[in-house]
């Protein structure tokens, strides 16, 4: 039961932060969609690959990123995701906020984990 | 048939590619009510990611593919991504909207709906005419809804009444040859 509602809970926060890890990977270079997946697949970011997509699309629309077509030495042309600087402007506003956000988060918990070390609980 | 046989003849690979084949038709059914270009783009892309997986990993063999297909997910969830994260209308998005509309029923539309049902007893005639006035004054019900409701309430308050004359034309004309 409590490994399920912490899966819940960590659903919910991958959905708030996993655009932003996008952006942050677009941030020093240009990418496909494969190679994006690659990189967020590494901290259990992306659960489902394929929800990667509609993300990027979401992006698109917010024109936080632009696609281009790009040749490819093996098989058909890529799509490649660049960030614009609408995109970089919100990467920056979300990466002060959650140093914000974390401390606090981390101020918190590391007090429970105190108190709760005390109580023996 | 033949094309099972065939599929054999041809061993792993073709079986791989009916993988794929059957994963996009599942993607494309699951997109229906995306609008029409974001469909045929969100399958494209997943179509581009299975080739680049597969080109990446150097084999088209049924395991890698299904590999693949896994870490994908299943289509239905890759396409209740996007409906959730869609902003643009959709074929589905409209729908929704007037269905949240339609549970907000004002006076107009209950009073409507009284006199559609219940007055059709109380007031013969008159109580279903003047639900249907009410029924045009909604502003909650689309012109469709209205144009639906009207045919329904003219054809059953007509049609008895179609009914009757018949038989009294009938019935006459019996009359007469008596």
């Amino acid at each position: 039961m409590v490994a399920s509602e912490t899966r819940d809970s960590l659903t919910e926060l991958r959905r708030g932060v996993l655009e932003f890890c996008v952006l942050a990977i677009l941030r020093s270079e240009e990418s496909y969609g494969f190679d994006i997946v690659r990189a967020l697949s590494t901290g259990e970011l992306l659960t489902s690959e394929g929800t990667i997509y509609p993300l990027l699309s979401r992006l698109r629309r917010q024109q936080w990123v632009t696609t281009t077509w790009q040749e490819s030495d093996a098989g058909p042309p890529r799509r490649y995701y660049r960030i614009t600087d609408r995109g970089r402007r919100a990467l920056d506003a979300f990466a002060a906020d959650w140093t914000r956000f974390r401390s606090a988060v981390d101020g918190l918990l590391g007090g429970e984990a105190r108190e709760g070390d005390g109580d023996g609980r | 048939m033949a094309c099972s046989e065939a599929r054999h003849e041809k061993g792993m690979e073709m079986d791989a590619d009916g993988l794929v084949r059957d994963y996009l038709g599942r993607l494309e059914a699951a997109a229906w009510t995306l609008a029409g270009d974001r469909r045929s783009e969100l399958v494209g892309e997943v179509r581009e990611h299975i080739d680049v997986a597969l080109t990446d990993a150097g084999r088209r063999d049924e395991v890698t593919v299904r590999n693949v297909l896994d870490r994908l997910g299943p289509p239905e969830e890759i396409v209740a991504a996007e409906v959730e994260t869609d902003t643009t209308p959709s074929r589905a998005a409209p729908l929704l909207t007037r269905r949240e509309g339609r549970l907000g029923l004002g006076a107009v539309e209950i009073v409507a709906l009284l006199l559609l049902t219940v007055g059709a007893f109380v007031l013969p005639l008159i109580g279903p005419l003047l639900g249907l006035v009410f029924v045009w004054l909604s502003t909650v019900w689309s012109t469709r809804d209205k144009i639906i409701a009207t045919v329904i309430v003219v054809v059953l308050l007509f049609l008895p009444v179609l009914l009757l004359f018949d038989v009294s034309v009938g019935s006459g004309s019996v009359h007469e040859v008596f």
